[in-house]
C-alpha cells in the first residue's frame, strides 16, 4: 500500500512541498543533518552558505566527512580552497582522511583579495574541474552570489560559501543557509534556509 | 700486410700479440681497406649522398649562430637537409636537388649566391660524405683557393666515390680539425696528410689515438654512415593587424584578436606544436606599443583557452591610448603531446577531471600569479609547523585517477594519532596569561590531558612544548602550548574549527 501510494506521488504532476529536493546529494556524514537537509544530503550541485557564528566555530568539521568521501572516490575531481583566512593544516585533513593530493589552495593577493576571491571562486565552479570549493568571502552581494550559483550548477560542483554571521541580515540567493555555532562537544546547526528540509536546530556531536 | 711493413709504427710488435682478442679491429690490412667482414659501401658506384659543405671566411671573428642560422634558413631552398656544423661551416645534402638546379655546379652556384646575399663569403666544396665535404673546405681556404662568390672550384668537387681517397690524400691532416695533442702526435711518427693516415694500421691507430678518430675516419671514407641532425627554422607566429577604427574598449579588442588567435591556432595545429608564451602588442598613436604577456605551464594550442588567457590578461590592462593596431607573436613552438577527450561529463560516473584541472590551474595563475596556487602535503615530522608543506598541483589524469582510494575503506593510518586542529596559525601567537592559565577574550579552558612535542634539537629548530586543546569564552576550540622552558609563556598555534 505504502509502495502504491509512492509511486503515485511519483507523478510528475502532483506537486509537494519536498518535491523540489528531489537533487543528487552527498551524506554529510552526520545522520541528524542527513534527515533535515533536503534530499538527505549536501546537494552535489550548488551553493550553500555557511554562517558560523564565529571563526572556528565547527563549520570545517560539518564538512569535512563529506570532503573525505569526495576526495577518495576514484573519479574524484578536485577539492579546491579559495581565500582560505589560515593555512589549512595537512596532517589533520589527511587524519580525517581527505586526499590531500585532491586539495587545491587558492590564495588571492593581498591587494584587492575580496575581488579576485569572489574572481577565483566563481572560476572553480563554473570549471567542471572541482568536487566541492569552499570559500571564505567576507562581502558578496545578493547578484554576485546568483552568479556564483549559477556557476556552480553549470561545473556540477558543490560551492560553499563562508559568511560571517551578521550576512544572515542580507537575502541570498544560495539554496541552502545554515547557522552554525559551538557546542558542548559539537556544533548546534540551524537551517537558515531550505527548499523543503527541517526548520530548527540540530546539535551535532564532533568529538571522538 | 708484408707489402705495408714499411709504413707500420714501430710498436707494432707489442701490439701483435694482444691484437688476436680484439675481433672489431683487425690488426692486419690498414685504414683503407675495410674492416674484415664488412660491406665495402665506397665501391657502390654511384654515390648515395652529395654532401655540400660551405666553409665561412669570416675569420678570427667566428660568425655568431645567429648568422648561421640565418644561412641555414636560406640553405633550405635548395635542400631540405641542411645541418649546422658549428661555429663556422654548413652541410647540405644535395643529391634530391641536382637535377632541379643544374647539376652540382648550379647548385653551388645558387649557395654561393646565399652566401654572398648575407655577406658571408664561403669555400664550398662536394663530396659523398659530409666530412670529406668539410674537409676539402677547410682545405680549400688553407690552400688559399678564394673564397668564391660564384661556384664550388672545380679542383673542391668529388661526385665519384671510387675518387674520395684520392682527392683527400694530398690533404693536410689539420683539415679534420683532431685535438692538437693527435696531430702532434702523429707528426712525429711523419703523418701529415690524410693520405698518410689512412694507410696506418687499424687496430695500432685505434690503440694509439682512440677509437673516435678512427671512427672519423670511416664516416670520412664513407665507410660509415654519418648522421647528421637536420637543422630546423624555428617558426614563429606573428601577424599584425590594422583597425579601422581606434578602438577603446576590452571587449572589442578581443573581438578584433580573435580571428589573430583562430590563425595561430591552424598555425600551431598544422605543426601539431603549442605555445608557450604569447605576446600580445597593442600600439597607440603616440605612446609606445602596450605589451602584453602571456606565459603558460602547459603549450597550449586551442584558440578558444587562448582568448580566455588573454581576456582575463587584457581586463587587468591599463590603455594609455586608444589602439590603432594589434599584433600577435608566439614564443618558441612546443611539441605538443595530444590527449584523447574523455566520454563522460565531468562529475558523473567514470567521468574525471582529467581535461579541466590543467586549464583551470592555468587560469588561475595567468591572474593570481603562479604562487596563489597550491597542493599541500604531509611531512613526517612532530613539530607542526614542518609537518606539512606546500607542493604543486598534482594533475589529476587518468594515470593516477585509477590509484584513488576505495572510498568505503578506512581512513588510511592517520598521522599522527591525536586530533590536529584543521587551521594552522602561520606563526604561534602570544596569549595573555593570568593565574597561570591562558587567556583570549577571556579565560582559556582547557580540555583533556597535554601532549608534549620535544623534538628538533638536532636541525635549530628545537621546541619542547606541551600542547592542550582549550576552549574559549564562545565555545571555539583551540590548540595551544605552553613553552616547557622558562618563561613558561603560552601561544596559540591552531583552530580546530
Amino acid at each position: 500500500m505504502a509502495r502504491d501510494l509512492s509511486r503515485l506521488l511519483e507523478h510528475p504532476a502532483i506537486w509537494r512541498g519536498r518535491s523540489a529536493a528531489r537533487i543528487r546529494t552527498l551524506p554529510t556524514g552526520f545522520p541528524a543533518l542527513d534527515e533535515g537537509l533536503p534530499g538527505g544530503g549536501w546537494p552535489q550541485a550548488g551553493l550553500i552558505e555557511i554562517l558560523p557564528s564565529c571563526f572556528g566555530a565547527g563549520e570545517l568539521s560539518l564538512l569535512l566527512p563529506a570532503i573525505a568521501a569526495i576526495t577518495r572516490r576514484p573519479e574524484a575531481r578536485w577539492c579546491a580552497w579559495v581565500a582560505p583566512p589560515l593555512q589549512p593544516f595537512a596532517p589533520a585533513l589527511a587524519g580525517c582522511g581527505v586526499a590531500l593530493e585532491r586539495v587545491l589552495v587558492v590564495k588571492p593577493q593581498r591587494k584587492e583579495e575580496e575581488k579576485s576571491g569572489i574572481w577565483a571562486f566563481e572560476q572553480t565552479l563554473r570549471s567542471g574541474a572541482c568536487d566541492i570549493v569552499l570559500a571564505w568571502l567576507r562581502s558578496a552581494l545578493p547578484r554576485q552570489i546568483r552568479r556564483l550559483q549559477l556557476a556552480a550548477e553549470r561545473g556540477a560542483t558543490l560551492g560553499v560559501l563562508f559568511r560571517p554571521r551578521e550576512a544572515a541580515r542580507d537575502s541570498s540567493p544560495a539554496a541552502l543557509r545554515i547557522a552554525v555555532e559551538p557546542a558542548a562537544g559539537g556544533a548546534r546547526v540551524t537551517l537558515l534556509k531550505s527548499r523543503g528540509g527541517a526548520r530548527g536546530a540540530i546539535e551535532l556531536l564532533f568529538l571522538r | 700486410m708484408r707489402h705495408r711493413r714499411a709504413l707500420e709504427l714501430p710498436f707494432q710488435e707489442s701490439t701483435a700479440a694482444q691484437a688476436p682478442q680484439q675481433p672489431a679491429a683487425p690488426r692486419s690490412g690498414d685504414l683503407l681497406r675495410p674492416p674484415a667482414g664488412g660491406p665495402d659501401r665506397a665501391a657502390a658506384a654511384a654515390p648515395a649522398e652529395l654532401w655540400l659543405a660551405v666553409h665561412l671566411a669570416a675569420s678570427p671573428p667566428q660568425p655568431a649562430r645567429q648568422d648561421l642560422e640565418r644561412l641555414g634558413a636560406r640553405a633550405q631552398r635548395l635542400t631540405p637537409r641542411v645541418s649546422l656544423d658549428p661555429p663556422d661551416s654548413l652541410l647540405l645534402e644535395v643529391k634530391g636537388s641536382l637535377h632541379l638546379f643544374g647539376g652540382v655546379e648550379g647548385v653551388s652556384r645558387e649557395m654561393a649566391g646565399e652566401c654572398s646575399h648575407l655577406r658571408m663569403p664561403g669555400t664550398l666544396a662536394v663530396a659523398p660524405t659530409p666530412l670529406a665535404a668539410l674537409a676539402l673546405a677547410r682545405a680549400g681556404r688553407m690552400l688559399g683557393v678564394p673564397a668564391s662568390l660564384s661556384a664550388a672550384s672545380a679542383s673542391l668537387v668529388v661526385t665519384d666515390p671510387a675518387q674520395l681517397i684520392g682527392k683527400l690524400s694530398p690533404l693536410p691532416l689539420a683539415t679534420l680539425r683532431w685535438p692538437q695533442d693527435t696531430l702532434d702526435r702523429l707528426a712525429r711518427i711523419g703523418v701529415r696528410t690524410v693520405g698518410e693516415v689512412l694507410r696506418l694500421p687499424r687496430a695500432g691507430f685505434a690503440r694509439r689515438f682512440g677509437t673516435a678518430q678512427l671512427q672519423t675516419l670511416d664516416r670520412l671514407v664513407g665507410r660509415s654512415s654519418d648522421l647528421k641532425d637536420r637543422f630546423e627554422v624555428r617558426a614563429r607566429f606573428r601577424r599584425r593587424r590594422e583597425l579601422i577604427h581606434e578602438l577603446e574598449s576590452h571587449a572589442a579588442l578581443l573581438a578584433v584578436l580573435e580571428p589573430l588567435l583562430g590563425e595561430l591556432g591552424e598555425f600551431l595545429e598544422a605543426r601539431q606544436c603549442g605555445v608557450l608564451a604569447l605576446e600580445c602588442r597593442l600600439r597607440h598613436r603616440a605612446v609606445p606599443p602596450t605589451r602584453c604577456v602571456l606565459r603558460l605551464a602547459a603549450p597550449l594550442a586551442q584558440p578558444a583557452q587562448l582568448a580566455a588567457l588573454l581576456a582575463e590578461r587584457l581586463s587587468a590592462l591599463v590603455l594609455p591610448e586608444p589602439v590603432r593596431a594589434c599584433e600577435l607573436r608566439s614564443g618558441p613552438l612546443v611539441p605538443r603531446v595530444l590527449s584523447s577527450g574523455g566520454l563522460w561529463q565531468p562529475g558523473e560516473q567514470g567521468g574525471g577531471a582529467a581535461a579541466q584541472a590543467p586549464e583551470l590551474i592555468e587560469r588561475l595563475r595567468v591572474r593570481l600569479g603562479a604562487g596563489a596556487v597550491q597542493g599541500i602535503r604531509t611531512v613526517e615530522d612532530h613539530r607542526p609547523e614542518a609537518a606539512w608543506e606546500v607542493r604543486e598541483p598534482v594533475n589529476s589524469s587518468g594515470r593516477d585517477a585509477g590509484r584513488a582510494l576505495p572510498a568505503d575503506a578506512a581512513p588510511a593510518a592517520s598521522w599522527p594519532p591525536v586530533r590536529r586542529p584543521f587551521w594552522l596559525l602561520p606563526k604561534p601567537r602570544q596569549l595573555d596569561e593570568r593565574d597561570g592559565l591562558p587567556r583570549r577574550r577571556g579565560p582559556l579552558r582547557l580540555l583533556g590531558e597535554a601532549e608534549r612535542i620535544e623534538t628538533g634539537w638536532w636541525d635549530g629548530g628545537e621546541v619542547a612544548r606541551n600542547y592542550y586543546t582549550a576552549q574559549d569564552m564562545r565555545g571555539v576550540r583551540l590548540w595551544v602550548f605552553r613553552e616547557r622552558e622558562p618563561p613558561h609563556r603560552w601561544f596559540l598555534h591552531g583552530i580546530f574549527g
